[in-house]
């Protein structure tokens, strides 16, 4: 596969009063076309820099940025505005024009290009349909919800049939459904039209959710990259360790004992594994955490499970749970 | 107040005596002062608020030398006192108008003190617009232009139109100091008549019209903000 977006040692300063911030400390990344790619990180990793690097929102201080192996740094300001408009972008805070209908809002990318007024009204009602809000055509964005303004939100980022869309936080603000239902257009966007997505966020659900590659960025660094299987799997480094575990500080007192991890991947969802493993062994488990879910009849996610303290039915246990094909892993130490 | 402007009615008799007719129409007067300046204002206030926003550090295209320019500017001609403008600015008068007397003339020096105070407002409306919004129209590729007038003038739009309507009520106070060159319109007339004569029923029924002209315009102005504004609803 080709890759549609080629970073190359991209850095980022910004210039403070009396101090400068390395936003960005040289990262390199491929995404490929077609692919829904995650880039994740705690808030002030710079993930939000990075992504504005894709459509030179902000320009990086070196390094490059390749479109379709065009660099952006080459372009005239035209023709970057006219890749621009094959970028399309959606943002935490979704940035509707208060002042214009919700069918106005849609239209604003077509005018931008030139497309005449009747036909772009007749493509906005299209992608009102595609985002179900066609209803709502003349309403304001005021009088929408969250949800229903991310919608009218994607139908202007699809109007001028982009090949690449940036998602900015787009789901932080909304609700775990609603949530799942605009990850669901997402992912439904694109199948359709084959629009490479790369989906910025703070949230390891999302990426587990609709992702097919993720990277994880710490503190202006890329610290892990890959399939998300690969990263969800086995994670390497301690950022990514951080973020696929999702550490509770308060299981800090019941972390003594023994602890595993499991991780569900091509397991049916109708087994009873672990039900099936404590009347085997006939010994209980603590379930430390559990985040599972199931995904067209095969579980997916994780779970920390506490052992019993006699080491035999311990290793009984894990030795039944690997015989299901399931990754287990001793986590003590990866506890903090 | 009443008792005087009762008192004088009796006096003349009638209610419509040649004063009153004088004053009614010196409202146009001061309407025609202050309308048209304001307009002819706006045409140098309002492009310069827009470059104000646009080169400021943060703005679209930040420039330093320039924001620092229009910013001295804006702050310089506000710090004169409208009198002092309005004397000073008689020769640019004469050359503009050809005369330094009468409601046209005072038109020049209401021109120029009202377009930095203009450029203030609107760059002040113009800062209220969403970043986030304008950082979205670049992400589609818009243009300076676009943005400026499809995102920041027309997001602006209500509190601009709020603006205007302060602008109109100050231009109208300082159109009243118009009598100093023999400008016309009921603020020459309070002065001529109520504080040179000392009749001090006109000099109140000239408060009056122009306590209803404020009235009228802040009323207006309000309304077309609201019904213009979709925000709320």
């Amino acid at each position: 596969m080709e890759p549609i977006i080629q970073i190359q040692n991209v850095t980022k300063t910004f210039l403070g009063k009396d101090n400068q911030v390395e936003a960005l400390k040289g990262i390199s990344l491929n995404i490929e076309k077609g692919d829904i790619y995650g880039i994740i990180g705690m808030s002030g990793a710079g993930k939000s820099t990075l992504v504005r690097c894709l459509n030179f929102l902000e320009k990086p201080t070196t390094g490059t940025v390749l479109i379709e192996k065009k660099d952006l740094s080459a372009m005239t300001e035209k023709e970057l505005r006219h890749t621009r408009t094959e970028i399309a972008m959606i943002f935490q805070h979704f940035n509707l024009l208060m002042q214009r209908s919700v069918l106005d809002n849609v239209c604003f990318p077509m005018e931008i290009v030139g497309v005449k007024k009747a036909d772009a009204r007749k493509r906005a009602m299209e992608l009102l349909e595609i985002v179900g809000l066609s209803e709502k055509a003349k309403s304001y964005p005021a009088q929408l919800s969250g949800g229903q303004k991310q919608r009218v939100a994607i139908a202007r980022a699809l109007a001028n049939n982009p090949k690449i869309l940036l998602c900015d936080e787009a789901t932080s603000a909304l609700d775990p459904t609603t949530t799942k239902s605009i990850l669901q257009l997402l992912q439904q966007i694109n199948r359709d039209y084959g629009i490479t997505i790369v989906i910025i966020t703070h949230e390891m659900s999302v990426v587990q959710e609709i992702c097919s590659h993720v990277a994880i960025i710490d503190n202006g660094e890329l610290a892990e990259h890959g399939t998300v299987e690969e990263v969800f799997t086995s994670p390497k480094t301690p950022a990514a360790k951080k973020l696929v575990f999702m550490i509770n500080p308060q299981m800090a007192e019941m972390r003594s004992k023994r602890c595993i991890r499991i991780v569900f991947v091509e397991n049916s969802s109708f087994e009873p594994v672990i039900a099936n493993m404590i009347l085997e062994c006939k010994a209980p488990v603590n379930i430390l955490l559990a985040d599972t879910k199931d995904i067209n009849g095969i579980a997916h996610g994780q779970m920390i499970l506490q052992l019993p303290e006699d080491e035999s039915t311990a290793a009984k246990m894990i030795h039944y749970l690997r015989e299901r094909k399931l990754t287990v892993e001793e986590v003590d130490s990866y506890v903090e | 107040m009443w008792n005087e402007i009762i008192t004088y009615w009796q006096q003349e008799g009638t209610i419509m005596t040649p004063m009153v007719s004088y004053l009614l129409e010196n409202i146009w007067v001061t309407l025609y002062m202050t309308v048209v300046s304001t307009v002819m204002a706006y045409i140098l206030g309002l492009p310069m608020g827009i470059a104000m926003v646009v080169t400021a550090s943060g703005g679209l295209r930040p420039n330093k030398v320039i924001y620092r320019i229009l910013d001295f500017l804006a702050n310089i001609v506000r710090s004169v006192p409208f009198l002092i403008l309005l004397i000073l600015a008689l020769p640019l008068t004469r050359i503009i108008v050809g005369k330094a007397y009468g409601p046209t003339s005072v038109i020049v020096p209401l021109v120029l003190a009202a377009a930095p105070f203009i450029a203030r407002m609107v760059e002040s409306s113009l800062l209220e617009v969403d970043k986030g919004v304008i950082e979205a129209a670049q992400s589609m590729g818009a243009s300076l232009w676009t943005i400026i007038w499809k995102v920041m003038l027309a997001e602006a739009r209500t509190s601009l139109i709020v603006g205007a309507t302060i602008v109109l009520g100050t231009v109208l106070g300082y159109s009243a100091m118009a009598g100093i060159v023999g400008g016309g319109g009921l603020g020459d007339i309070a002065i001529q008549y109520g504080y040179y004569r000392g009749e001090n029923s006109v000099a109140w029924m000239c408060v009056i019209l122009l306590v209803v002209l404020v009235q009228g315009m802040q009323y207006i102005g309000i309304r077309i903000s609201k019904k213009t504004d979709k925000r709320i609803r």
